[in-house]
């Protein structure tokens, strides 16, 4: 009796963890990768090697007019930055309905560093912090607002790179 | 790896405004560097951080390997009172995600 109970329950166990198994295998195949969030994260634009195909690939074709009325900070001091794994940005403007707002290196491998989606209710200054690769780069912001590209610049030589 | 920092975000009411700061505890590996092995890690870093104020989704950032480690944001919202709750949800490239709640306070 005893014997016969410990042998279903092997049985269990046995097809318990062969599905277990199975799922993990499916699991690391890629299968079942959540593809609607995968989607919406714009591959082509991250995966441009040129900041030129970036901003094709994310804003379209359209002129960008180089704007004083972004004020753009990067780094502190500004210009020499001795660690570039965590360079903090700072961006403010009077700019209105401002849509998308987007920050580029045009050294760094992938020049993408991320791309942000504002809705009317979101204020500027907006502060984050991004990786810059060694030796003398552009960081690049571009903004959206009321159907008009803006874009400024500001160059920065970064002595240790940050692991990009 | 393994960071055993938590995610933390703090929401306050500065001159009418939210002002919101959020640190998410992330390695944001791009998957091109070598560690102390001389091997290449995986890469993992956070694709998707989305913001919501009171079940309106305010802010959406897209985020590619150039993001720092441990990533920062801080910005603030039009109005607002003290009790709105703010909520974030991110997820990784490898699928995994985060969520948490705040709730403005003066």
């Amino acid at each position: 009796m005893i014997n016969k109970m410990i042998d279903i329950e092997r049985r269990i166990l046995i097809k318990k963890s062969l599905s277990a198994t199975t799922i993990a295998m499916v699991v690391a195949s890629g299968l079942l990768l959540p593809q609607r969030v995968l989607a919406h994260w714009p591959t082509k634009a991250f995966n441009a090697e040129t900041v030129e195909d970036v901003l094709l690939a994310l804003l379209g074709k359209a002129n960008i007019s180089s704007s004083k009325k972004l004020n753009f900070s990067v780094g502190k001091p500004a210009k020499h930055i001795v660690n570039g794994s965590s360079v903090s940005v700072e961006i403010n403007s009077e700019l209105e309905n401002i849509e998308r707002f987007v920050i580029l290196v045009d050294n760094n491998p992938f020049p993408l560093v991320m791309s942000m989606d504002f809705s009317p209710d979101v204020l500027l200054p907006l502060k984050t912090r991004i990786k810059l690769i060694k030796g003398k780069s552009q960081v690049i912001a571009v903004v959206r607002a009321g159907g008009k590209l803006y874009m400024t610049k500001r160059e920065v030589r970064v002595d240790t790179g940050g692991d990009i | 790896m393994i960071i055993k920092a938590e995610d933390r975000i703090r929401a306050t009411l500065r001159a009418d405004n939210t002002h919101i700061r959020l640190l998410l505890a992330h390695p944001m590996h791009s998957g091109r560097q070598l560690n102390k092995d001389n091997m290449l890690d995986n890469a993992e870093f956070i694709q998707d951080i989305r913001c919501w104020r009171n079940d309106n989704e305010v802010l959406v950032i897209k985020c590619g390997s150039g993001t720092s480690q441990n990533p920062y944001f801080s910005f603030e919202l039009a109005d607002g009172q003290v009790g709105d709750t703010i909520a974030i949800r991110w997820v990784d490239n490898t699928g995994a995600k985060g969520d948490m709640k705040a709730i403005v306070d003066s």
